[in-house]
């Protein structure tokens, strides 16, 4: 029976994000407008859309930032309602966010940060908190993959970091918290060639069977790096249309005015 | 009949002045005393001595016998110890060649006294009070080329319910000499009124710290002076944690050029705290720095107050001075009040000031408990930061540690309570 149930299982997809019928306003303007989305384990779905369309409204809103609460609607995480739940809560449950904006903390050590964030989800996973060495040891493992130096880990979070170094930071933190599903919110922007090959090495590296992650991005390009299996438009607080990698060749090709109107 | 402590405390200090004669430093100083600081004064109008006003108080006489509480910090230092005001020499250490510490005599002291009102503390009544009360006034001396290795560590210590403290400090810097000097206040009295006079000769270098942890239901008025020389650099950080009303004033004179003054700090305030920090820094000379960075943070019903006065005169010019304060709420009736005061008068200067006053940033909260991390762990990271940043920056590594394990101390105060 044990062998049985394992066979059904391989291939079985199951839900990890679910977002339904989602409403949002801020400051009384409707942002997001009744958005549904579906994750499964083992997907990459990448978000494009607009400027000003939602696309951060939505990762903020499944993060739990205050005065993100959804106006109705639910979410669920590995079908779990999210909408009760804590920010801290939610991220210890297996969400990630990567910022588009990453936040400087000054005073605040990068790897007594990263830390913490561990083992407050190891904590949370019933296992063991790393201990100090232990921890040193794995986070320059995973640093050196994303080519972060670990004078960086040193510094106080993101104070003085390029841009580019924030979001290699972002990833390496994802890769550190292996969390079930991940939205990364224009981890691509302000990176040069090279430290995007890097970070969506980063990224495809923790892909696999059973999490999932969520792209949002304004290029084609980063997705000839992280395949997606779903491309989705998000347009004035709707996903107005989804589909295969073909559709985010056919934005690039001719932008999003064509869609939109046929939507 | 109702207790004035105006007049009940000026008839106790005339008393204690009685014994002394007409021309002494003490009679001179209480002859001054005419008045109690008032709100009605513009630098007392923030920080008001209210409950201090039912209370009686007489200045103390010192008792010499008295056992001392307070152990040293670090191994190795040196140590000079004030009880109830007074130096006790035999529980003090040896001190390195090349420092002298001295019980002025009438002469030197009328010195020293002059000094102090050269200054635009004529008419300052802590300082005359002090002046009238104090068991002497103790000087320590470097000696030219002098640079102190050893840490010296001031303790203040003593004092009993109803009576005032009046420990007297006079340092002096020769030229090209250094040293650093950590200063704990730890008194039970009412009331503490610590002087003190630093004279930094040419090129000649002071770390200071000052930890301010007086009983919780102590008064502390404490005033600096200072007088620095050309190329003279005094680097002074103040915690202040406890007293229920703890007030480091510090006025400082650049008078030479190409001196530098740093006068930061940090309050950690609790309960029904009052914490102040008042400086007045006077550039009367070209080509010199003025730095102040000021943070606190507040719970319960407690009150902070940062008041900065720069004066640049006509001549100083290429004067480069800088006040930032920061406070943090943690509470709602926790109140901050940053009052910064620019005087300027060349023109060819760069003065900038800037204060906030609020809660813990949303945007850095949010980031930690998107990373799973509980809010109130979030806020404890965040405040330890604040404070981090700034001791890293402003204290002299050596002691970098202790002020901060100092500082978290005070913070877990506050923090037991609001978070
Ligand atoms: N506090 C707020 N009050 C009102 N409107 C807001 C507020 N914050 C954001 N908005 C609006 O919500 C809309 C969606 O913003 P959002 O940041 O989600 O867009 P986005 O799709 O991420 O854009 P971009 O591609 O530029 O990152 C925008 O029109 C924005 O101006
Ligand atoms: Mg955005």
């Amino acid at each position: 029976m044990g062998n049985l149930n394992y066979l059904t299982n391989i291939g079985k997809k199951m839900s990890l994000l679910e977002i339904k019928n989602a409403k949002l306003k801020l400051d009384d303007k409707d942002i997001l407008k009744g958005l549904s989305l579906s994750v499964n384990s083992g997907e990459v779905h990448a978000i494009m859309g607009p400027n000003g369309s939602g696309k951060s409204t939505l990762s903020y809103m499944l993060a739990g930032r205050d005065g993100y609460e959804l106006e109705s609607g639910e979410v669920f995480l590995e079908e779990q309602s999210l909408l009760d739940m804590e920010a801290d809560e939610r991220a210890r449950s297996g969400l990630f966010l990567a910022f588009q904006y990453p936040v400087e903390l000054p005073g605040v050590g990068g790897m007594s940060f990263l830390r913490e964030a561990v083992n407050s989800r190891r904590k949370y996973l019933g296992e063991d908190e790393l201990d100090h060495l232990a921890f040193v040891k794995e986070a320059r493992k995973v640093a050196s993959k994303m080519f972060v130096k670990d004078e960086m880990l040193k510094r106080a979070v993101n104070v003085g970091f390029s841009g580019g170094e924030k979001k290699r930071f972002e990833i390496l933190q994802m890769a550190m918290l292996k969390p079930k599903v991940s939205i990364l919110d224009e981890t691509d922007s302000g990176l040069d060639v090279d430290a995007l090959k890097i970070v969506s090495d980063g990224v495809n590296a923790q892909r696999n069977d059973e999490n999932a992650i969520v792209v949002i991005t304004h290029y084609q390009r980063l997705l000839d790096y992280i395949v997606p299996d779903f491309v989705h438009i998000l347009s004035d607080g709707n996903i107005i249309k989804s589909g295969g990698p073909e559709l985010a060749l056919e934005v690039e090709k001719n932008g999003y005015a064509g869609l939109i109107n046929a939507a | 009949m109702l207790h004035n402590v105006k007049d009940n405390y000026i008839i106790s200090v005339k008393n204690h002045v009685s014994q002394f004669e007409e021309k002494s430093f003490r009679k001179l100083a209480s002859n001054d005393f005419k008045s109690w600081p008032s709100p009605r004064e513009e630098t007392w109008r923030l920080s008001r001595l209210g409950v201090l006003s039912r209370k009686e108080i007489t200045p103390i006489t010192p008792n010499f016998k008295k056992q001392i509480s307070s152990a040293s910090k670090f191994k190795g230092s040196k140590i000079i110890r004030f009880v109830d005001g007074a130096l006790r020499e035999d529980l003090s250490s040896k001190l390195p060649s090349g420092s002298t510490l001295k019980i002025l005599g009438e002469e030197d002291s009328l010195r020293c006294f002059h000094k102090f009102k050269d200054s635009n503390l004529r008419d300052h009544p802590s300082t005359n009070v002090s002046f009238s009360c104090t068991p002497s006034i103790v000087k320590l001396t470097i000696e030219k080329d002098v640079k102190i290795r050893d840490l010296f560590e001031i303790i203040y210590e003593g004092g009993d319910d109803d009576t005032s403290v009046h420990p007297a400090l006079y340092i002096e810097l020769k030229d090209n000499s250094s040293i650093t000097i950590i200063e704990r206040f730890n008194h039970l009295s009412s009331l503490i009124m610590p002087l003190q006079l630093v004279e930094l000769k040419k090129n000649a270098s002071i770390n200071s710290l000052k930890i301010f942890n007086d009983n919780q239901q102590s008064y502390n008025l404490s005033v600096n002076c200072t007088f620095l020389s050309e190329k003279s650099n005094y680097n002074s950080f103040s915690l202040i944690k406890g007293g229920l009303f703890t007030r480091s004033e510090t006025h400082a004179y650049l008078k030479g050029e190409n001196c530098n003054l740093n006068l930061n700090g940090v309050y950690l305030s609790a309960k029904n705290q009052h914490h102040d920090l008042t400086t007045a820094i006077y550039h009367d000379v070209p080509n010199c720095t003025s730095k102040q960075i000021v943070r606190g943070v507040l719970g319960g019903k407690s009150t902070g107050v940062f008041q900065g006065k720069v004066r640049v005169a006509p001549d100083a010019q290429k004067t480069d001075g800088q006040q930032m304060s920061r406070a943090i709420l943690l509470s709602e009736d926790a109140i901050a009040n940053a009052k910064p005061e620019l005087e300027i008068y060349a023109d060819d200067v760069i003065c900038a000031h800037g204060a906030t006053v609020g809660e813990i940033e949303d945007d850095q909260l949010f980031y930690l408990k998107s990373r799973g991390i509980s809010e109130k762990k979030a806020k404890q990271i965040l405040i330890t930061a604040f404070l981090k940043d700034i001791i890293n920056d402003s204290v002299e590594e050596s002691i970098q540690n202790y002020v901060f394990e100092e500082a978290e101390l005070g913070l877990s105060e506050i923090i037991s309570k609001e978070i």
